[in-house]
């Protein structure tokens, strides 16, 4: 062999201290494994560790022999006769025995771990049942009595047990930061829990496939103090905060002349205000999502909420969707809350105007498979709705806090 | 040997198989169906490779929209799909047709015409499932299929179809084939040939024959269920009738874990052949490296919850699984180590195809690290399902599997087509790939370790994804190129390579002693065998000192001049294949009888009449 090759072997044998840096620089990211953010976090992070460090010193150890091997036995003038060997009896049985005691070292803590994170959940604990559809988590608090999708609060500091159903196919939730994952399996109920430690905003996401978008099928955590906690749920259990008792005749009159004046709206009062919901100002860079808008379903129309309420309650939309006090459909995500939210669409797109007139014309555009229906005159002809329809329904929503 | 003078009439009909189309689509000749396995894999490898090409340009950017998701979710199917069962397992197969015969010292399978159905069925098996492409209804549940996805409820449409009904045609080919190589490898070794002078590479493909003669069953039974459910309205998996849709995880990787040792067994036992003869030394260990293969095989049936950790099967069953899964690693290192020590202490030729092997360990040393990882129940609940999977299984199969393939192929290029092939195209393609194998699969780990799920359309911007997505990405095209590479070296080498003689690389084991190419019935005298390397009698020495070996161009015989009587060739194994073929394109096409009854009836009537002629020319 000449240098030249000799140095791209040195190379890669260089790689190993590079891994050992790389892992650790793994854990500052976005999605990292090792963020930890529960307790039982902390022991799957001490045991991977332990497995990647033995698993480093292991790939060390075999590259070096074999690299070694490589330059030390090539045939040159000095290596022209190879030894005669057909085994070692001894050898054989170190190098049988030795990995066997490293296994060891890995199976016991393996299944401490295992039926230390797999018990029962302690009482007390805060049960959210987690409902799998293609392609959209449904999260409820049966104990609060809160129905909400795609977005989860948990208090820091209690343990959270999550009850996994679906609906359909099978599915995975999975929130890399805080803990491993567990599958949602049709005509089983499976069951996962831990108790979040720190506060943050994290991301989930469906880990199995699950058909069309198992790749849009994502969800936000927020793990938050237990006062904030509470008061998400005060809020959540209360009606739409949007004021109902408004003349939704005269609000859809002026849908139709223009300029439209927007009927009187009573303001919310700030009790109805503390949302407990996650400052939007104060989401991780990689919890906001950024997926484009495909092409031709932007839309900036001036649009007027109290319209949007009463072209609700006729649209399609009550077949599928709940908002508490006006429509009950159940197909969809429950919306009463809609307008607090960060995110629509499964974690796909931030919940703001643009994104939902986007979403309202033309779901299936926006995310392949989705099982709403294009609603926008564009995709439904002269049945569908109007821009401005749409427009104000997308204001209703948003204002659904 | 007593000599037999054919009758005019017979010689003159089998001239007519000798060269041209209809010597291919009639022959029963293992060499010759050897070679069929290994273009028509490496024809599928070109499409699965084009498939994943496509797959890592969607994945160059975040929220990518090269390809739409349903495309997307049929390429990442079909190239599964492929790489498994169309390219790695007859690859394989290509080698155990061409050598088991020439390194037990035979003239042939047991079961000559039954190992050309085996191949026509396999090619059948492939054009169907990719048929699929041209009426845009590919596959699109994943390799692994998983119920309920798969049914009617979820899957109306032909994708799944065409999934069920290839995989039942790829299982006839593989358990036909599998006994028929354990029925060969049980009678037909030389006389002297016990089981413990076998070559290794012949022992390791023993014992994928019994994997696979065990393991395939167990995904006929599943797929069955599943064929039933979608054709005639069983609830196997019906979720809304209450199924269980575990029964199918089960079922799937009780099959699906042995199959993982399909795949690389025979890639172990090629590199076991090469690393000696480049070593000029014996393999170290072989009692040892044969019952290791032979415990890896038997653990295999013992591990498959291991793909099931998310499922939640409660601690106990977590706990069982997980540390058989990890025994598993000891005979494996013990492999590794015992390549290890066949390298120790040798005088080491860098050819191509030791690159490869050496390649094989270095590589497959890593997956086997990573699949320790995943081994550790709460450790493999963070990993599963994301991208360190997709590091792990690609550093095990491409890293594994095809290396070993390639080292083989290399090796055994001299004997399979009489001419050397390239060894500097074949340098480039090595280090082409193995570069670019680490580019691609390497990244993969961090993408895992970082949070992203694997089967995934695209992913969001922000996630910390990019830069590696782009490393893979990169990587993928140079694995292309380098494929492509040596595409052109196979094709090229075969007119202006050097002219190889019996041994080339001074190699130890029967396929050796004979010309290159083999005649048709491979030995012309039946050799009695002594001892594990005969070729090497007790010193392999410093071998040629150039490759090839000088040797003296001898022209052989033919076997009728020889006086032995070969099996005659036939298309009836091609027409009962076809028979099958009609029957399934019947069954996809809306359960067609018509169609259905007279593929049975071409099936069964061509297999009746091909079981009631004798297999050689009968004797005057």
């Amino acid at each position: 062999m000449t240098g030249h090759h000799r140095a791209r072997w040195s190379r890669f044998v260089a790689l190993a201290p590079w891994l050992a840096v790389a892992l650790a620089a793994c854990s500052g990211e976005p999605n990292s494994i090792f963020g930890a953010h529960s307790q039982f976090g902390h022991d799957v992070d001490l045991l991977t560790r332990r497995l990647l460090y033995l698993g480093i010193a292991v790939f060390v150890l075999v590259e070096t022999l074999l690299v070694f091997a490589i330059f030390k036995f090539r045939k040159h003038e000095g290596n022209t006769a190879a030894r005669q060997t057909h085994g070692n009896t001894t050898l054989e049985i170190t190098w049988t025995f030795i990995p066997a005691v490293i296994l060891a070292f890995i199976a016991i803590p393996s299944v401490q771990t295992i039926f230390r994170t797999q018990g029962e959940a302690p009482a007390g604990a805060l049960t959210i049942q987690v409902i799998g559809h293609q392609w959209w988590w449904e999260f409820r608090y049966p104990e609060y009595n809160i129905t909400t999708a795609n977005e989860v609060y948990v208090p820091v500091g209690r343990a959270v047990n999550f009850e996994l159903r679906t609906n359909d196919v099978l599915h995975s939730f999975w929130i890399p930061q805080v803990s491993g994952k567990r599958d949602l399996i049709s005509n089983h109920t499976n069951h996962l829990w831990f108790t979040p430690d720190s506060v943050g905003a994290y991301n989930g996401f469906c880990a199995e496939f699950c058909g069309a978008s198992h790749a849009n099928m994502r969800f936000k955590v927020f793990a938050v103090s237990a006062g904030q906690f509470a008061e998400y749920v005060a809020h959540q259990q209360t009606g739409p905060v949007f004021p109902l008792a408004l003349d939704t005749t005269k609000a859809a009159k002026g849908a139709k002349g223009a300029p439209a004046a927007a009927p009187a709206t009573v303001p919310p009062t700030p009790a109805q205000l503390a949302t407990g919901t996650w400052p939007l100002d104060q989401l991780p860079r990689w919890v906001v999502p950024a997926t484009p808008i495909p092409d031709g379903l932007a839309d900036t129309m001036p649009a007027d909420a109290a319209r949007g309420a009463a072209i609700f309650k006729t649209a399609p939309c009550i077949a599928c969707h709940t908002v508490q006090g006006v429509s009950a459909g159940i197909i969809g995500p429950n919306l009463t809350h809609v307008g607090s939210r960060t995110t629509i669409a499964s974690g796909l797109y931030p919940n703001d105007h643009a994104h939902l007139v986007a979403w309202i014309k033309n779901a299936p555009e926006m995310k392949p498979g989705s099982a709403m229906m294009a609603l926008g005159q564009s995709a439904m002809g002269a049945g569908g709705l109007t821009d401005q329809q749409i427009a104000d329904i997308a204001a209703y929503l948003s204002a659904l806090k | 040997m007593a000599s037999i003078v054919q009758p005019p009439s017979v010689v003159r009909h089998q001239a007519r198989y000798e060269k041209g189309l209809l010597s291919w689509l009639a022959t029963t000749d293992h060499k010759r169906i050897g070679q069929l396995y290994l273009y028509t894999s490496l024809v599928w490898f070109l499409v699965g490779g084009l498939e994943a090409l496509f797959i890592r340009s969607q994945l160059w950017s975040p929220n990518g929209r090269l390809v739409t998701a349903e495309t997307y979710n049929q390429l990442f199917t079909m190239h599964g799909t492929t790489m498994v069962f169309l390219v790695i397992m007859p690859f394989s197969a290509a080698f155990f047709n061409f050598l088991i015969p020439l390194q037990i010292g035979a003239r042939d399978v047991a079961f000559p015409r039954l190992n050309a159905f085996s191949y026509w069925v396999f090619l059948l098996g492939g054009v169907f499932m990719n048929v699929s492409w041209l009426l845009h209804a590919a596959p699109d549940a994943g390799w692994f299929g998983y119920a309920p996805l798969t049914t009617k409820a979820y899957s109306p449409g032909l994708n799944i179809d065409f999934w069920v009904l290839g995989l039942q045609i790829l299982g006839v080919s593989s358990l036909a084939a599998a006994f028929n190589f354990i029925t060969t490898i049980i009678n037909l070794r030389a006389p002297g040939m016990s089981f413990m002078r076998m070559p290794i590479f012949t022992w390791m493909s023993f014992v994928t024959q019994f994997l696979l003669a065990l393991s395939f069953p167990i995904i006929t039974v599943a797929v069955t269920f599943l064929m039933f459910d979608r054709f005639y309205g069983t609830n196997f998996y019906t979720i809304a009738a209450g199924a269980d849709p575990l029964l199918w995880q089960h079922l799937f990787w009780l099959f699906g874990h042995p199959e993982v040792y399909i795949l690389i067994l025979p890639a172990f036992g090629l590199v076991s052949e090469v690393l000696p003869v480049f070593s000029r030394k014996p393999l170290f260990g072989y009692n040892v490296m044969v019952y290791s293969g032979m415990l890896i095989a038997f653990l295999g049936f013992g591990v498959w919850a291991h793909h099931m950790f998310a499922v939640g099967m409660g601690p106990v069953a977590d706990s069982a699984f997980s540390v058989m899964t990890m025994l598993i690693a000891i005979p494996t290192g013990v492999k590794i180590f015992n390549w290890l020590g066949t390298l120790w202490g040798g005088t080491l030729r860098f050819t191509t195809a030791m690159k490869f092997g050496i390649a094989l360990i270095a590589l497959f040393t890593i997956g086997g690290i990573s699949g320790v990882m995943h081994a550790s129940p709460p450790s493999d609940l963070q990993q599963t399902d994301s991208y360190f999977i997709v590091a792990h299984f690609h550093y095990v199969l491409f890293g594994g599997s095809m290396m070993g393939l390639f080292a083989g192929m290399y090796f055994y290029y001299p004997k399979i087509t009489g001419r050397m092939m390239s060894e500097t195209l074949g340098t480039v393609h090595f280090w082409l790939t193995f570069i670019g194998m680490n580019l691609t699969f390497f990244p993969m780990h961090f993408l895992g370790l970082t949070g992203m799920p694997r089967r995934t359309w695209t992913y969001d911007a922000n996630q910390g994804w990019e830069f590696n997505n782009r490393l893979a990405t990169v990587g993928a095209f140079m694995i292309g190129a380098a494929t492509l590479l040596f595409v052109y070296n196979w094709f090229k080498s075969m007119r202006s390579g050097a002219p190889a003689g019996n041994d080339p690389w001074g190699g130890a084991t029967l396929e050796w002693s004979i010309p290159s190419p083999p005649p048709d019935y491979n030995f012309a005298e039946i050799p009695t065998v002594t001892s594990r390397t005969p070729l090497w009698h007790g010193d392999p020495g410093p071998g040629p000192a150039t490759y090839p070996a000088p040797f003296t161009p001898v022209q052989p015989r033919t076997a009728a001049q020889l006086g032995i009587t070969m099996p005659t060739p036939t298309v009836k194994p091609l027409i009962a294949a076809m028979g099958l073929g009609v029957a399934f394109t019947g069954v996809i096409s809306h359960k067609n009888l018509f169609l259905i009854l007279a593929g049975a009836a071409i099936f069964v009537g061509t297999l009746y009449n091909w079981l009631l002629t004798p297999l050689e020319p009968e004797h005057h």
